[in-house]
């Protein structure tokens, strides 16, 4: 269970201030699947990225499982990235020089996991994102689809409880936003807790989504 | 910590090119300033190991800033004053060497003096004294040996004594190569034929040595001297020690211009990697802490990657070094301390370097690399993944 609190974050700059999110509340139940539909600049990557423990807000909370995620330090937020929640970026942010198999390296290496573990998940990880295949190939090899499956391996090779997706169609074809939902499914199907942000309206009318939200300058409507 | 290890290698091995570029540049400049430190440390050993049996005082006679010869009556009187050792009388000077315009330095030595051959121990060892004394020999330095063949004289030379007779001197032996810095324009021959060809008259000689063996006694010695005579120039063991010490010093002159150079060019290396961090580099960072890295994790993964890199280098620049200085004589940097003037030198450098050499390089090249490497990236590893990676 995801609660979230009154939450709100603004953005000082030279002469104004920019209210990303005003006042937020929102409960998303475990095994749910969201969708955020907003317009650019709307306040949806903030949103996830609060959600995910990779930004502060400016007030209010964010209750995982209980626990208000805002005021973790930097150890624990780490922690809670690192086992908790996996998080597939707008752009394909991967070490591009790296092969598929050593980027999955990188959350593993960190945790006390034996090379047969590590091994294990980065194999369980690829099955699940179907792109076992490219396992041994370099990522800037690999086409867009095949970069978005891969981001979606990382972001679940610790197995953690909740994805958020922020606009994973966003640079991708219809025949691979199809394969992605499809990607989708599955980890709702394995009871994972999946937070979407998009614009893309091949989210709509999906039988798996449990709740749309719509958000508008920083607010929910 | 394996798996980290693993990793580690794994982003070493794909940036390659960028590591070797850093490991070159960095292997370079601690390679120059380690040539400059052993240099300095190599000669220093050599002039002190030469000046170790130079006599305590040199007395010379100075009158209205010219050396004249020195009487030999000074030598009674110098016993005299207590604590005084060892008086001798000393035939040196110069000798211009017309075919290469160059001027060699001779020395008169009283062979059967044996308190005179134990202060010439480090030239002269393992010379046959009787062998050597048989006939007219002398005994030459490095570059005197390489001018005095460039014009064929293998096997003796004919001086012109200013009595404009000719001296005809036989080439014994080269002088230890070890010795060169102050011996390679030297050519050491009997006081007799010194004092011929020099034209050093009877009753005189070039200057007086003697020995103070106490310490606490050198400087009532050194002013009983001063004022026995008004006429007189003093010259101390110590005086010629920091003086060679000052012009080789890794402190001083040369060296600090060198030491200067090596460490703005560092400093302008240092000063782009840490007001630059590439976006790589910083797109690592954030997706390492987008994967639960902690701070502190990055930030030692970071240390350790440049540490491997910066580490290689410095083990690659001091052997380089020890290569370029004790292997192939320094080439280039020899001629910049050493000089062209006189002689062209033909001295080999002797290894000697301490550990604190070893540590000051250390110090001065890989903690500040280090941390203006570290610091930009401990500024990225702060902020929030999202922002570094938009």
């Amino acid at each position: 269970m995801i609660n979230i609190e009154n939450l709100s974050k603004s953005f000082q700059t030279k002469t104004d201030t920019f209210h990303a999110l005003k006042n937020i509340n929102l409960k998303i139940k475990k095994g749910e699947l969201i969708v955020i539909y907003g317009e650019s600049g709307s306040g949806k990557s903030t949103l996830l990225s609060i959600i995910a423990s990779i930004m502060k807000p400016t007030s209010g909370k964010v209750l995982v499982e209980g626990e208000n995620i805002v005021s973790y330090s930097d150890i624990y937020a780490s922690e809670y990235r690192k086992n908790r929640v996996g998080f597939v970026t707008q752009s394909f942010h991967l070490f591009d020089e790296l092969t598929l198999h050593d980027n999955l390296l990188a959350p593993l290496v960190i945790q006390a996991l034996t090379k047969a573990q590590i091994e294990h998940n980065i194999d369980k990880a690829l099955l699940i994102a179907n792109i076992s295949h490219k396992k041994s190939q370099k990522v800037n090899t690999l086409s867009g689809g095949e970069k978005q499956r891969a981001i979606i391996a990382r972001a679940i090779i610790n197995n953690p409880h909740i994805v958020i997706c922020d606009e994973p169609t966003a640079n991708l074809d219809a025949d691979n936003s199809l394969v992605f939902i499809e990607t989708l499914k599955d980890l709702k199907a394995r009871g994972k807790t999946v937070i979407i942000s998009t614009h893309d309206p091949i989210f709509e009318a999906q039988e798996f989504v449990d709740k749309v939200i719509f958000i508008k300058d920083g607010s929910l409507v | 910590m394996l798996n980290k290890l693993n990793f580690l290698l794994i982003l070493l091995i794909t940036y390659r090119k960028k590591h070797l570029s850093i490991f070159i540049l960095s292997t370079l400049l601690i390679a120059l300033m380690s040539s400059v430190l052993f240099i300095s440390s190599s000669i220093k050993k050599d002039i002190f190991s030469t000046l170790e049996n130079q006599a305590d005082f040199t007395v010379q006679k100075y009158v209205a800033g010219r050396v004249l010869n020195a009487p030999e009556s000074w030598i009674d009187e110098f016993y005299t004053i207590d604590g005084v050792q060892n008086v001798q009388g000393r035939i040196y000077g110069t000798h211009y060497y017309e075919p290469a315009e160059q001027y060699f330095i001779i020395v008169g030595l009283d062979f059967y003096d044996t308190q005179v051959i134990k202060e010439m121990k480090t030239l002269v060892e393992g010379i046959d004294m009787d062998d050597f004394l048989a006939k007219k020999n002398m005994i030459i330095g490095s570059d005197v040996k390489k001018f005095l063949d460039e014009y064929h004289y293998f096997d003796y030379y004919t001086f012109r004594p200013p009595d404009r007779s000719i001296e005809k001197v036989y080439i014994y032996d080269k002088l230890k190569s070890s010795t060169d810095i102050v011996s390679g324009d030297m050519i050491i021959m009997d006081i007799a034929n010194a004092r011929k060809i020099l034209g050093v008259e009877d009753g005189t000689f070039s200057d007086i040595i003697l020995q103070a063996p106490n310490l606490k006694e050198r400087e009532t010695i050194n002013t009983k001297l001063r004022v026995s005579h008004f006429d007189m120039r003093i010259i101390q063991k110590n005086d010629i020690q920091n003086y060679y010490e000052n012009l080789y010093n890794y402190k001083g002159g040369l060296f600090l211009s060198l030491f200067i150079i090596v460490f703005m060019s560092f400093g302008l290396i240092l000063f782009q990697r840490y007001s630059m961090i590439s976006s790589v580099d910083a797109k690592e960072v954030a997706l390492l802490r987008l994967s639960g890295w902690k701070i502190n994790e990055v930030l030692w993964f970071k240390i350790s990657e440049n540490f491997i890199v910066i580490l290689s280098a410095y083990f690659s620049g001091i052997f380089l070094a020890y290569f370029y200085v004790y292997f192939l004589n320094a080439p280039l940097l020899k001629n910049i301390f050493l000089g062209y003037s006189n002689l062209g030198s033909s001295t080999i450098f002797s290894p000697s370097f301490t550990l604190s050499d070893l540590v000051l390089i250390f110090l001065s090249f890989v903690i500040p690399f280090l941390l203006a490497i570290i610091i930009p990236l401990w500024r990225v590893s702060i902020k929030e993944p999202t922002e570094v990676m938009r």
